[in-house]
């Protein structure tokens, strides 16, 4: 009976351990902190743990590692059978990026028939969700309940329940231009010398980042990377341009000791020519020709520009 | 050449030269070099028509003699130039320009010389002198020395050349149209001479040339006619006999490019910048051949030297500029060196290859909005995209973002590229990249063009039909009244002439004369298009050679 005593001691012991350590045990550390257990007696102890599921076995580089399991799920699963609990492991594996059904039967070897109806119990216990993924549209991915999906699934901050939208990102397309227009026409208004209103003005995407979310149109969070995308498009709009500089680390704003400088610009040429004149605007330019239906003669657009 | 060049060269013969010269000139375009008994069987036209066209195009430079490529003994062949046909668009410009740089005198001398095509130096003269008097107040009239003048600075800047020496007419066989006054291309050897490579292209020769314009008054109108017969065969020489002047069009393409290009740096950058880069390129007129792809290296201090003098700013501020212009992206001005305080140049070609990347924008913005312009830029900038980069950079939505690549695909704007994965070319196995080549798709446009500019001509010229009757009636009513006040009527006899113009029709024909102006500036327009497209096209031509 003393066996069965230190069994329930130690077990308890381990479980303490594993809860002041929330990341998880190595054998080491038990080792160094209950040095009187032999390790076979440690090895049941563990083994004991783990079928009752309370204890969590990973691996990392320094070896094995034991953790807490979370006792609500672990009170969830105690009606799961294994293959269920295999499921939910691949799930958890895949984090915030979640994972496709058919990967799942990959993973799991399990047939599909067996799969969807663990998917379907595991969701109907709240266990895990599914994600409908902006890249194609059909395809659900599978994630623990309470998990944030990642940009890559949801599209980020530009896609609302899979919607792209425009809208959004016009308006802030129009704001960044007018913060940079306004700061160059600053610059030249200030008659100073040329490279000091030149650099004064660039604006940093930092400083454009900051100005969105000052003015506060975003009901997403948006981040550097976001502003940097929607000013990419305004370059190729022809309306800013944009340098790279070196930075000392630490700057603000600073990225890999590199800042990126937008600033706005003016077209170099007026519309050309060829577009001020109905012909070069015209659908049906192709099938105009002397003589035809459709011709120079009795043409209805020169007619309107003409009068116009 | 193609069929849209064709037509429109056609118009231009048409309306500038008649009905015989465009057959000639059109079937010379078509057919390449002929020769004189060709022409004349496979146009149908008698065979004096056909040497009095051939000696209209040659006159005017649009067609060039040599001798058959069957050999010394065979007939000479003549061939058209459709380069210098279309030139007639954009003699406009070229007056305009002419009237900016030298003032009407310039302007008339010009207008002579493009009407006449080839033109003594004192024929020239006296005729703009005649000019000029008429337009002055009674007893005024133009010195010939001033005219000489404004001459001799036309030659110095090189607007004016003379024409290439015609090789001994002995030479060229039977067909030869005209008399020796005609000047052509040497009739040896195949390759073209240019007028550059004769030595004394730009001398002015010794002429003597002492009087002043004459003024021909309305009353004196049989007399004139019988003067200026006589002189047309004036034995009065003064001294430049045989030596023919023509406009140097190469010259005021040069003039037009530098235009372009300081216009555009102005509109980037600044007006002082844009000042910079204009003394830049007028310091290198004379040293930079034509063809150059950057003109020669400048330094800080000269520059500083040349500046215009109402342009005091300092040494250091002027080194700023010209960092800032060479830092800019669209790389105007380039450094090459750091001696003299920095050598700097002016990159042409890379000029010109942006400005006619503006222009290919800017059509496609006008035609198909701003998100298919940003779709094209981005192409444009990123070379080889896929589909899905597309869609992710240019941040458009998937469905509206196909539709543009597919609508600009269909237009020829842009290509698709495939890479093939596996041998089999299996299209899931494919990448297919969206791209934009700058070259081929201004070639396309420059043709859209020319379509154009044909179109607007039949347009104006169908306008000018519809309204035949009008118009003759019009100008009857004018040359009445004009007859009416020269020999004293009363007023109440000329209104009553020109109430025989109902209201109506005087609305119609203002409506006219607006749409004829309106059509005109619309050929000068897409004459800018032409110009910019076509030295793109060839400057990458003779940078890549």
């Amino acid at each position: 009976s003393g066996d069965g005593v230190t069994k329930k001691i130690s077990l308890d012991w381990i479980k303490e351990l594993c809860q002041q350590f929330p990341q998880g045990i190595t054998d080491q550390v038990i080792q160094n902190d209950m040095p009187h257990l032999e390790p076979q007696q440690r090895a049941m102890a563990i083994n004991k743990l783990l079928s009752l599921g309370q204890l969590d076995l990973l691996r990392n580089s320094a070896g094995l590692l034991y953790r807490m399991k979370d006792t609500q799920t672990a009170s969830k699963m105690k009606g799961s059978d294994n293959q269920e609990k295999l499921v939910y492991q691949i799930i958890e594996d895949a984090g915030n990026k979640g994972i496709w059904s058919r990967e799942i039967r990959f993973k799991s070897n399990l047939p599909l028939t067996e799969i969807n109806k663990i998917l379907k119990n595991l969701e109907s216990k709240k266990l895990i969700k599914a994600v409908k993924s902006v890249a194609a549209s059909k395809k659900k991915v599978y994630m623990l309940y309470n998990l944030q999906p990642d940009r890559s699934v949801t599209g980020g901050a530009w896609y609302s329940d899979q919607d792209f939208e425009s809208e959004f990102v016009e308006v802030l397309n129009q704001q960044c231009f007018k913060f940079l227009q306004s700061k160059a026409e600053a610059a030249r208004d200030s008659k100073q010398s040329p490279m000091v209103q030149r650099n004064s003005s660039f604006a940093t995407s930092h400083e454009v980042w900051k100005y969105i979310c000052e003015l506060g149109i975003s009901k997403v969070d948006l981040s550097m990377d976001d502003i940097e995308t929607i000013l990419n498009t305004l370059i190729y709009d022809g309306k800013v341009e944009m340098t790279v500089i070196a930075a000392k680390e630490g700057t603000v704003g600073s990225v890999d000791g590199q800042m990126k400088l937008y600033r706005g610009v003016n077209a170099i040429i007026q519309p050309t020519g060829l577009v001020k004149v109905p012909c070069g605007l015209c659908p049906v330019f192709d099938d105009c020709h002397e003589g035809g239906e459709i011709s120079p003669s009795n043409c209805i657009y020169m007619a309107e520009w003409l009068d116009f | 050449m193609t069929a849209q060049e064709v037509r429109l060269c056609g118009l231009l013969l048409q309306e500038h030269f008649g009905d015989v010269v465009e057959k000639v000139g059109t079937h010379l375009l078509r057919n390449g070099a002929q020769h004189l008994r060709a022409i004349v069987q496979e146009t149908g036209t008698p065979m004096d028509l056909v040497k009095k066209s051939l000696c209209v195009l040659i006159q005017h430079g649009a067609c060039a003699f040599s001798s058959g490529r069957k050999g010394p003994g065979s007939p000479v062949e003549y061939q058209a130039s459709f380069e210098r046909i279309l030139r007639i668009l954009r003699y406009p410009r070229y007056i305009y320009t002419a009237k900016t740089l030298y003032g009407d005198t310039g302007e008339l001398i010009i207008e002579e010389l493009l009407q006449r095509g080839h033109m003594t130096m004192s024929s020239t003269v006296k005729t703009v002198a005649d000019r000029l008097t008429l337009n002055m107040e009674e007893g005024h009239s133009m010195e010939y020395s001033e005219v000489s003048n404004t001459f001799s600075k036309l030659v110095e800047t090189h607007f004016l050349q003379r024409c290439p020496p015609v090789e001994v007419a002995g030479k060229a066989v039977s067909a030869t149209p005209d008399p020796a006054t005609t000047p052509g291309a040497p009739a040896n050897n195949t390759t073209p001479s240019t007028p550059e490579s004769f030595a004394d292209c730009y001398k002015v020769p010794h002429v003597t040339l002492i009087g002043r314009g004459k003024r021909r008054n309305s009353s004196e109108d049989g007399e004139d006619q019988r003067n200026a017969k006589r002189a047309k065969e004036d034995p009065e020489t003064h001294g430049d006999e045989g030596i023919y002047w023509q406009v140097n069009f190469e010259r005021f393409h040069l003039h037009f490019r530098d235009q372009a290009i300081i216009s555009a740096v102005a509109n980037k950058l600044d007006q002082t910048s844009s000042e910079i880069v204009r003394t830049m390129l007028r310091m290198s007129e004379v040293t930079t051949p034509p063809i150059a792809t950057c003109t020669q290296a400048l330094s800080a201090n000269e520059i500083f030297r040349s500046l215009p003098p109402n342009y005091n700013i300092s040494r250091p501020i002027l080194d700023q500029y010209l960092t800032l212009l060479v830092d800019d992206p669209m790389e105007f001005v380039g450094k090459s060196g750091d001696s003299g305080g920095g050598m700097y140049v002016v990159n042409l070609h890379r000029a010109l290859a942006n400005l006619a990347r503006a222009t290919l924008e800017s059509v496609v913005q006008e035609r198909f909005g701003s998100r298919s312009a940003r779709i094209f830029r981005l192409l444009l900038r990123k070379r080889h995209l896929e589909q899905k980069q597309v869609e992710d950079f240019a941040m458009i939505p998937a469905k509206e973002a196909k539709d543009m690549l597919y609508t600009l695909l269909s237009e020829n704007l842009v290509q698709l590229q495939e890479i093939p994965k596996t041998p089999d070319h299996a299209p899931s196995r494919t990448f297919y990249l969206y791209t934009v080549n700058q070259l081929p798709t201004a070639r396309m446009l420059l043709q859209n063009c020319f379509k154009t500019v044909a179109n607007l001509i039949e347009r104006r010229l169908f306008e000018t039909k519809e309204s035949k009757r009008l118009l003759e009636k019009s100008q009857r009513i004018e040359a009445i009244l004009a007859s009416l006040q020269a020999s004293g009527a009363e007023p109440e006899q000329l209104t009553e002439v020109e109430e025989m113009i109902t209201p109506p029709e005087k609305q119609q024909l203002e409506s006219l004369r607006h749409h004829i102006n309106k059509l005109d500036s619309a050929e000068n327009q897409v004459d800018e298009t032409i110009f910019l497209l076509e030295s793109y096209i060839k400057s990458t031509a003779t940078a890549t050679r």
